[in-house]
C-alpha cells in the first residue's frame, strides 16, 4: 500500500479520537459524570458495607463480583483457548517417529549455577510476599489477582531450575487442571454461600457476620490467585513445549 | 513537580514505542518493552493506582517479556 493511504487512514482515525479526548471531564473533577453516580456512595458507604478497607478489592469482590467472576472465567477460557488450539496432537510431536517434522528437537541448555542459586535464594521471600499480598489485599493494595501473578512468576521461576520437562512437571496434570480452574470454582461455591447466608447469588452478609464477610472475601482472594498463578505456569510451560 | 514527573515518563514511553518498533533485534525490542511496562508502571503509582501498578510490574514487565522471550525462541531472533 501506498505510504499517502496509510497517512491519512491514521489521521482520519486519529482525529475522531483526540476530538473525544477534548471532550472528556478533567481528570480529578468532581462534577464529572463518573463521580456522579455510584462513586460518591462507594466512597462513603464502602468500607463499612464491603468490610474492606482497600476500596478497590471492595468493589471488585463485593458490590462487581459478577463482573470479576465473569472476569475469572475469561481468564480460565483464555488458558483453555491457547493450550486447544496450539497443542501438537500426539504422532506429530517433532521427535516422534512418523511425524512431520522429523528434525530432532534441540536439547534446551542446563541451567547456569548462578541462575540456579539466584532463584533458590530469593524464592521464600518471593513467596513470602506473594502470600502477604493475597491474605491481606482487602486491606492494602493489590489482591488475588497480584498476589497470584507474583506466586506465579515464582513457579515459572522454580519450573526452570526443578521440574523440566514433561516426565517431572511442577505440579501433575491432574492436579493442575483443578488448580486451572481453581478462581471459578471458588467463586461458584462463594456463591452458593453467599445465597445460603442471604438469599442472594454471591451475596455477601453485612456488618453483623463481619468475620464471615472476611472469610468469604479471603477465599475469593486466594481461589483467584491460585488460579492465576497455576494459569500463568500453564502458559509458560506450553510455550516451553513441556 | 508532579506534572514534570508526568511528562518526562510520557516522554520516555514515546521513545520507548519508537525504539521497539524500530528494533531489529527482537530479543531487544522485548527488553525495551519490557523496560516501557516498568515506567507504565512507575507512572500508575505516580497517579495514585498501586494495584494497577503491582499488576503492570508482575505482568507487563515480568511474565509477558518472559512470554514474548520464549515466543522468540522458538522463532528467529532477527526481524527480516
Amino acid at each position: 500500500m501506498n505510504r499517502g493511504l496509510i497517512v491519512f487512514i491514521l489521521l482520519a482515525a486519529a482525529v475522531p479520537m483526540l476530538a473525544g479526548v477534548a471532550g472528556l471531564p478533567r481528570p480529578g473533577d468532581p462534577q464529572a459524570p463518573v463521580h456522579a453516580h455510584v462513586a460518591a456512595h462507594y466512597v462513603k458507604e464502602g468500607v463499612r458495607e464491603s468490610g474492606a478497607a482497600n476500596l478497590v478489592t471492595g468493589v471488585l469482590l463485593n458490590y462487581r463480583a459478577f463482573d470479576t467472576f465473569g472476569e475469572v472465567m475469561v481468564i480460565f477460557a483464555a488458558l483453555a483457548a491457547v493450550t486447544g488450539v496450539s497443542s501438537v496432537p500426539p504422532g506429530q510431536r517433532p521427535g516422534e517417529s512418523g511425524g512431520r517434522n522429523d528434525s530432532p528437537r534441540p536439547v534446551s541448555p542446563p541451567i547456569s549455577p548462578v541462575v540456579a542459586f539466584i532463584i533458590r535464594c530469593t524464592a521464600p521471600f518471593i513467596a513470602l510476599f506473594a502470600a502477604f499480598v493475597i491474605f491481606k489485599g482487602h486491606v492494602h493494595p493489590g489482591g488475588g489477582f497480584q498476589g497470584g501473578v507474583i506466586l506465579g512468576a515464582l513457579l515459572m521461576m522454580l519450573s526452570v531450575v526443578f521440574g523440566r520437562g514433561t516426565r517431572d512437571p511442577l505440579v501433575p496434570p491432574p492436579l493442575a487442571a483443578w488448580l486451572q480452574a481453581a478462581a471459578p470454582l471458588t467463586f461458584a461455591a462463594v456463591a452458593v454461600v453467599g445465597v445460603l447466608l442471604t438469599g442472594y447469588l454471591l451475596g455477601f452478609p453485612g456488618a453483623a457476620l463481619g468475620p464471615v464477610r472476611t472469610l468469604m472475601m479471603i477465599a475469593l482472594e486466594l481461589g483467584i490467585a491460585v488460579g492465576s498463578a497455576v494459569i500463568i505456569l500453564g502458559l509458560f510451560q506450553h510455550m516451553r513445549g513441556d | 513537580m508532579s506534572q514534570g514527573f508526568d511528562l518526562v515518563m510520557l516522554a520516555l514511553l514515546i521513545g520507548m514505542a519508537v525504539a521497539v518498533a524500530r528494533s531489529k533485534d527482537l530479543i531487544a525490542a522485548a527488553i525495551i518493552f519490557s523496560g516501557y511496562s516498568l515506567v507504565m508502571c512507575l507512572l500508575w503509582q505516580h497517579r495514585g493506582a498501586p494495584d494497577v501498578a503491582m499488576t503492570e510490574a508482575a505482568i507487563g514487565a515480568g511474565v509477558t517479556t518472559i512470554l514474548v522471550l520464549l515466543a522468540i525462541g522458538r522463532t528467529r531472533r532477527r526481524e527480516k
